[in-house]
């Protein structure tokens, strides 16, 4: 029993490791492409259900700095962004996508994004 | 006829007193509020009455755009099955090849040729991505893409150019998940491309208000406040006013839109609409008659030498700010070796590393000069005198020509890199991993940017002051707003006062004029009065000799 529990202990550790290895490289390495989408997802879904005016997303990438996002990101605070129950739902890969397309095109980024 | 000799004195000066008081009268009258209204203003009224578009086409319901488009060019293919010509067109026009011959035999006038602002300086012959932006056509391509008809076409805002860029990746991406986002961007595409439309002002403004790298930047009198303006900004585009588009002065033929200004009047002769009804360029005379005030205003006398321009726009930039000074001298300074921006007054930049110095005005009057429709432009391929400020475009005209009118224009002041041994204007290439926005070396980038023109350049550069005049001619409002006529007819504070060769009443002073003047006063009331004091005297008191 104490061997499983060594054993997950082990993994899950492994897996949180591996998971800031990714976000503290050179920067996330998601789909960025995919997390426009996805991260547009959320406020359509948002603003469906009425919990939002807009369903264009009122925070862009260009509004931070890369290290900006990589806190926000690694830390999960996405209070700023609103529709929390929406960022509840979404997947860790969901995010790691979102969170790159966010640093890419971030002010600070070669191409940070000019629009909504 | 004694009774006649005794009222003959007093019903003459009555009749005086009256005809003094009547014309003192007419004179105001054309002024009051409520008065008849001016013909101008009917002509123009009746010239416009029917002009609201209308079309028989619903895009929707075309087959060729309910299919699923992976590209902007399938966009492209799907208009051009039922407007067969419309590219081929578009291909001469001037928005298209960036030319003023529309040849690439002669590059010597337009964007993608020789010529320069005080702006951003130069296209570098569409070297430059960053201008490329306003090209029509599709993923930057210059004139060696495939035209993009949406871009004056459509109204849905839809960023046509980076979902079909998404698109294509997603199909590369061999991921299950994005099948679904594929689906989804399709349909959204199948929405906004059956969204045709006649261009409207959003549609030309996405440009040309932002001409110069930003809103109202480059022209004073077209900005974003024009997208939807009111009466009181401008009263033909004013959406509680007429309505305009810009289409409905700037009238088209063949895909070739009127109005633009090289070294060609951009109108070759002043028509009315009942002369001529097929008018290349819709003037303010074409509607509103080169009579438009009431039959007995004065005004209408100041026709034949002033624009209409010149009092209707008292000021430009009544909305938004715009850029009135721009010195490249001082741009690559770095805070901490880092590039930084300032920003001033109406919350715009006054320094940007990447660009220099700028001063950004509001409500601004603008500078008088004679313009018979052409300007002159200085090219990259132009001696210039660096010893003095440099005109880079400036209005032709002078009081002999029958053509030119004094007519308002913003002028932009600013410095810029000349190439110090061939005395001729630089075209530095801003954009790019080579460009000065990068590299912050000037010298690198005028060697880049005047190859990509095709004009040598020594590898000595230093900066020149220069002006650019644009015309004012939007932004036209209301009446009331006008001018009144000591704005000009002032001895101290004319906005006149760079207009020499010519004699303007309250203005200008001569003293041989003001003494024959005078002269004639008192000689007409010494007249009178010698005249009616012998009559006086040599009455016989009603008696007959």
């Amino acid at each position: 029993m104490l061997k499983k529990l060594i054993i997950y202990f082990m993994v899950l550790m492994f897996s949180i490791t591996g998971l800031n290895t990714v976000f503290a490289a050179q920067g996330p390495d998601g789909n960025k492409r995919k997390g426009k989408y996805t991260y547009r997802k959320v406020y359509k879904a948002c603003s469906e259900a009425g919990e939002v005016e807009s369903s264009v997303p009122k925070i862009s990438p260009a509004d931070k700095k890369m290290n900006e996002w990589k806190t926000i990101f690694e830390n999960r605070q996405f209070n700023e962004f609103g529709c929390l129950k929406y960022w509840e739902k979404l997947s860790d890969k969901d995010i790691l996508d979102i969170y790159s397309y966010f640093y890419n095109y971030a002010a600070d980024s070669p191409t940070p994004a000019t629009c909504k | 006829m004694r009774k006649r000799d005794k009222y003959c004195f007093p019903i003459i000066s009555t009749i005086i007193i009256l005809l003094f008081t009547f014309s003192f009268q007419s004179v105001y009258a054309s002024s009051l509020p409520n008065g008849d209204e001016a013909p101008g203003r009917k002509l123009a009224k009746q010239a416009v009455k029917n002009s609201k578009r209308w079309t028989t086409t619903d895009h929707a319901k075309i087959d060729a755009l309910n299919q699923d488009f992976n590209s902007g060019d399938e966009v492209t293919q799907a208009c051009l099955s039922c407007h067969s010509e419309a590219a081929t067109q578009f291909h001469k026009s001037i928005h298209w090849t960036w030319l003023a011959s529309g040849d690439k035999k002669d590059m010597r006038y337009g964007k993608a040729g020789y010529s320069v602002n005080n702006y951003c300086i130069s296209a570098n012959a569409m070297e430059d991505k960053g201008c490329l932006s306003c090209h029509p056509s599709w993923n930057k391509k210059g004139d060696k893409g495939t035209v993009n008809c949406l871009v004056c076409h459509n109204n849905s805002g839809f960023n046509f150019t980076e979902t079909f860029s998404d698109i294509q990746a997603f199909s590369q991406d061999q991921d299950p998940e994005t099948d679904e986002i594929v689906n989804e961007l399709q349909m959204e595409v199948k929405q906004a491309v059956s969204k045709i439309i006649l261009p409207g002002r959003k549609s030309c403004g996405d440009c040309h208000f932002l001409g110069g790298g930003g809103d109202g930047v480059k022209h004073g009198d077209l900005d974003t406040s024009l997208t939807n303006p009111n009466r009181k900004l401008d009263v033909h585009m004013g959406t509680d006013g007429e309505n305009f588009s810009c289409t409905r002065c700037h009238t088209t033929v063949d895909h070739n839109i009127a109005g633009r200004i090289y070294t060609n009047p951009a109108v070759e002769t002043r028509k009315s609409l009942i002369e001529d009804d097929l008018a290349p360029k819709i003037t303010c005379v074409s509607c509103h008659s080169s009579a438009p005030h009431k039959n007995d205003s004065k005004m209408n006398d100041h026709t034949d030498v002033v624009s209409c321009q010149a009092c209707h726009i008292p000021e430009f930039a009544r909305v938004n700010p715009t850029k009135m000074w721009w010195d490249w001298s001082k741009s690559g300074k770095m805070k901490n070796g880092k590039p930084y921006v300032e920003k001033g007054a109406f919350g715009k930049p006054v320094y940007k590393t990447m660009k220099g110095e700028f001063k950004w005005e509001k409500n601004v009057l603008p500078e008088y000069f004679w313009f018979n429709g052409s300007l002159t432009s200085i090219t990259a391929d132009d001696v210039i005198d660096p010893s003095e400020p440099v005109k880079v475009n400036h209005p032709v005209g002078d009081k002999t020509d029958p053509q030119a009118r004094i007519f308002p224009f913003k002028i932009h002041r600013g410095k810029q890199p000349y190439d110090k041994i061939s005395n001729k204007l630089v075209a530095p290439l801003l954009t790019g991993k080579k460009g000065y926005w990068t590299t912050y070396d000037m010298n690198e980038a005028i060697l880049l940017g005047n190859k990509a023109i095709g004009i040598p350049y020594s590898g000595q550069f230093d900066y020149v002051s220069t002006t650019s005049a644009f015309p004012i001619t939007h932004m036209v409002a209301p009446k009331e707003n006008a001018l009144t006529c000591n704005e000009c007819h002032s001895r101290t504070s004319s906005r006149l006062s760079n207009i020499t060769q010519i004699y303007l009443p309250g203005r200008d002073k001569s003293s041989l004029f003001d003494t024959i003047g005078w002269l004639s006063v008192f000689g007409a009331f010494a007249g009178v009065l010698l005249h009616g004091l012998g009559r006086f005297f040599v009455r016989k008191n009603g008696r007959e000799e």
